[in-house]
């Protein structure tokens, strides 16, 4: 595991302060004191967190930092930058510049630590282990120490506070993994502290202990209505409050809420142009554990909250520039930041301005004469109204998007439950026009049979008792069976290109055309033709289904070229739009293209069946074939001069092949 | 085993098909004895000596059977199935003569063992031509196995 830290820093005093902070957590500090050792440590070795310090005796801090973000290597590398507080452009350009946060001197190294932390892990970085540390919040000392030697000696870290304020904020700075707490205590007392712990959104799955003391009979009841996992009687041995720790540690969930993570600390932006004020303030909010951002004026401010996120904002109403009243409207005015709570600071004790504040939508508003104490309330008081919307719409957002995902999925199987039901539907449709052709192929042929068969059976047996009219209407009933035999079976052709399975292999074409030039040639060996085909023609393509296509493409050549005196037939392959497509040509009747529209359309016929004998079928199931490879048929003539009929038949695609 | 006109099984249902078979086979001029069965039944009862066909000599079997797929009762497949799996039938010759061109129809009888296919045309004379080469080739041609009475252990 790498858990190594740079710091990089002029001030040995911040060096050497860090690097114990970081140290005591776990990680490995590297020191160091110019921007020069920076970038060679930065080269040299990979890097978990960079601390860096704004101003350098050789380097501008924002500099390097854009530096650190150009290289491919450093580019995602957590950097928490360190600054005094009164430099606010600093803090502006180094946040807009990459930095993943900014912590202002003067810095709790317990916080620094703490946020560090926080940052190697969002950024997926392992983290040095740690212990389970326990915090004990107790006014009394002995028993407090006490309980701090029984948990290290079980292997706990432990962090004690005396009272419930600064307990507070150690839970908020340090979040330990569980807290003890005194029930009875001066000021904020154990309830009120898990009270509190349970209204944060970052805290409110730490399991919490408290401390009875041993007559209350109504402990018990309080410490639950309070919230607590577990509570024990002050008296008890400390084995037993260990075991109770124990398991309210074992139950609590094992991963850290992680809203924590991304929320971070609790940040106030104080905005004044006195910076002594600014100063008195950042030290009291600092003392309750927050973060605190100056701004000394509106200009400064806004830019600020572009760049960092804020929990609560102090406004001074009464600054050069931009002013409150103006800060305060452009703040609400922004889509990111209006519904940070904004109070309103002001010297004056005036209603009209209190009035005036609120009207530009200030959440509260407070005189700079009152004392801190105040402040701090109001701005707890803020605070904690923010994070229970922020929560409240965490847990709507949370709501809506399970709403929308159980809609999804419902949507989903709805589609799969009538996508299989069509499916379904389409297979029995099938089945029964397999079985419609199957009966059609067998039973409509068989009267067929016995009106021909008994037709010439007629012819020959009782020839003597025919006259000639009687021999000729015999014969004409014989051409009508035999023609109707013909189109049950184009019929049956067409339907099964349209329903076989297409088992795709190589397939020579040329072979095939020259076969079937071959049958025809034999059919009328006195008939003069010439067939004129192209050698070495490939296709991947149903070999079945292709002869299928070249019999009727070849076949029509052929019987449109009778009237020619010398019919000439060309199969070949050319080049349309870049794919191959191959072609029959024949210099027979021709058509007139005004109908070609009509060519492919089942019992679609362009000439009378006297002229030239037919189905209509052919052309249709040439073109399902065709389509069914995924390519495309159409031909081109004009009347007299021949007809060319195109085809092409596309190399199917990496897994379509049946 | 006599020597009389080798016997034609015509299995076929369809009285007209009947009687433009036995036309062309006369026009053939194959003068064989056609048995004519018109159903699976009536076809294995012959064969087997059994039902109304039950005084028969069993071993007394036609030269060739002329079968049809789509019968009444039993259809041709298992007709078929059962005279390949009977030690006294299974070299008789079958020809399957049907009205179906369906692959399924051709592809099955051949994996039941059928030895030819043959489609009865529309136009009587193409089947009347067909009946001759069919005749002259199983009839006449074609070897048949050794008949040896009693059966099935040579």
């Amino acid at each position: 595991m790498n858990g190594t830290v740079l710091i990089v820093d002029d001030s040995l005093t911040v060096r050497m302060d860090l690097a114990e902070a970081f140290e005591a957590a776990g990680f490995r500090p590297l020191l160091c004191a110019t921007g020069r050792e920076a970038r060679d440590a930065l080269g040299r070795e990979p890097i978990a967190l960079v601390m860096l310090d704004v101003v350098l005796p050789d380097a501008d801090g924002v500099e390097l930092l854009k530096e650190i973000r150009a290289k491919a290597q450093t580019s995602d590398v957590p950097i928490l930058m360190l600054s005094t507080e009164a430099e606010v452009a600093d803090r502006i350009r180094g946040l807009r510049t990459g930095a993943d946060d900014y912590v202002g001197k003067p810095y709790d190294p317990v916080y620094v630590v703490a946020r560090g932390r926080d940052l190697v892990r969002q950024h997926g970085g392992a983290l040095p282990e740690e212990g389970t540390t326990v915090l004990v919040i107790d006014d009394s000392t002995t028993f407090r120490e006490r309980l701090r030697a029984a948990l290290e000696q079980t292997g706990y870290t432990a962090i004690v506070a005396p009272d419930g304020q600064e307990g507070l904020r150690l839970a908020a700075t340090r979040r330990p993994n569980a807290i003890i707490v005194d029930g009875v205590m001066p000021g904020i007392d154990g309830s009120t502290v898990i009270r509190r712990i349970r209204l944060d959104a970052a805290l409110r799955r730490l399991p919490c202990v408290l401390l009875t003391g041993s007559d209350d009979l109504g402990a018990e009841v309080r410490a639950l209505d309070s919230g607590a996992d577990a509570f024990v009687r002050k008296e008890a041995d400390m084995q037993v409050i260990l075991a109770r720790l124990a398991a309210a540690l074992r139950s609590a969930p094992t991963q850290r809420d992680e809203a924590a993570g991304i929320a971070g600390p609790t940040r106030v932006l104080a905005v004044d142009d006195s910076v002594t004020y600014l100063h008195e303030i950042a030290a009291v909010l600092r003392a309750d554990g927050y973060d605190v951002v100056l701004a000394p004026s509106g200009e400064e401010a806004i830019d600020m909250l572009a760049v960092q996120p804020i929990d609560c904002i102090l406004l001074d109403l009464l600054m050069p520039g931009l002013g409150g009243k103006e800060t305060c409207r452009r703040i609400k005015a922004l889509p990111t930041a209006r519904d940070i709570p904004l109070i309103m600071l002001t010297a004056l004790e005036d209603q009209a301005a209190m009035i005036e504040g609120l009207g530009t939508g200030a959440d509260d508003y407070i005189s700079k004469s009152s004392e801190f104490d105040v402040l701090r309330a109001r701005v707890r008081a803020q605070i904690r109204r923010k994070h229970f919307e922020d929560e409240n719409r965490r847990i709507r957002e949370q709501l809506l998007r399970r709403e929308l995902e159980a809609a999804e999925a419902r949507a989903a199987r709805e589609l799969a439950e009538t996508r299989a039901a069509l499916v379904e539907e389409l297979e029995s449709k099938n089945r029964e026009l397999e079985a419609f052709s199957y009966s059609v192929s067998h039973d409509l042929r068989a009267p067929l049979r016995s009106i021909d068969g008994f037709s010439q059976a007629l012819l020959e047996d009782c020839a003597e008792r025919l006259d000639d009219k009687g021999q000729s209407y015999l014969r004409r009933v014989r051409a009508a069976a035999q023609k109707m035999g013909e189109l049950i079976d184009a019929l049956l052709q067409l339907s099964r290109a349209g329903r076989a399975e297409l088992r795709r292999e190589r397939v020579d074409i040329s072979a095939i055309a020259r076969a079937i030039a071959i049958e025809l040639q034999s059919s009328a060996p006195t008939r003069l033709a010439m067939f004129e085909i192209a050698d070495q023609l490939f296709a991947d393509a149903d070999p079945r289904l292709v002869r299928i296509v070249l019999d009727n493409l070849l076949g029509n050549a052929w019987k449109f070229a009778s009237t020619t005196g010398k019919a000439v037939i060309q199969f070949g392959a050319t080049h349309v739009d870049g794919t191959p497509a191959y072609f029959v040509r024949d210099n027979g009747v021709g058509f007139s293209m005004a109908y070609v529209g009509k060519l492919f359309t089942p019992f679609q016929r362009l000439h009378s069946e006297a002229e030239f004998p037919g189905t209509g079928i052919g052309l249709a199931t040439v073109r399902r074939i065709v389509e069914r490879h995924g390519g495309r048929a159409w031909a081109d003539s004009s009347v007299g001069s021949g007809a060319t009929f195109f085809w092409t038949l596309p190399v199917s695609k990496p897994g379509s092949r049946s | 085993m006599t020597h009389k006109n080798p016997i034609i099984l015509l299995v076929e249902d369809n009285a007209d098909d009947v009687e433009l078979t036995r036309r062309a086979f006369e026009k053939a001029n194959l003068l064989n004895e056609l048995v004519v069965a018109r159903n699976g039944q009536e076809a294995l009862d012959y064969l087997f000596a059994s039902g109304a066909h039950a005084g028969r000599d069993p071993d007394d079997l036609p030269h060739l059977v002329l079968l049809d797929l789509k019968l009444p009762l039993v259809d041709g497949f298992e007709v078929l199935r059962r005279i390949r799996c009977d030690n006294k039938t299974k070299r008789l010759p079958v020809v399957i003569l049907t009205s179906s061109r369906e692959d399924r129809d051709i592809l099955d009888s051949y994996d039941y063992g059928a030895n030819s296919y043959l489609r009865k045309p529309v136009d009587f004379a193409a089947f009347a031509d067909a009946a001759r080469q069919l005749g002259l080739y199983w009839l006449v041609l074609n070897e048949p196995a050794p008949r040896l009475r009693g059966s099935s252990r040579d």
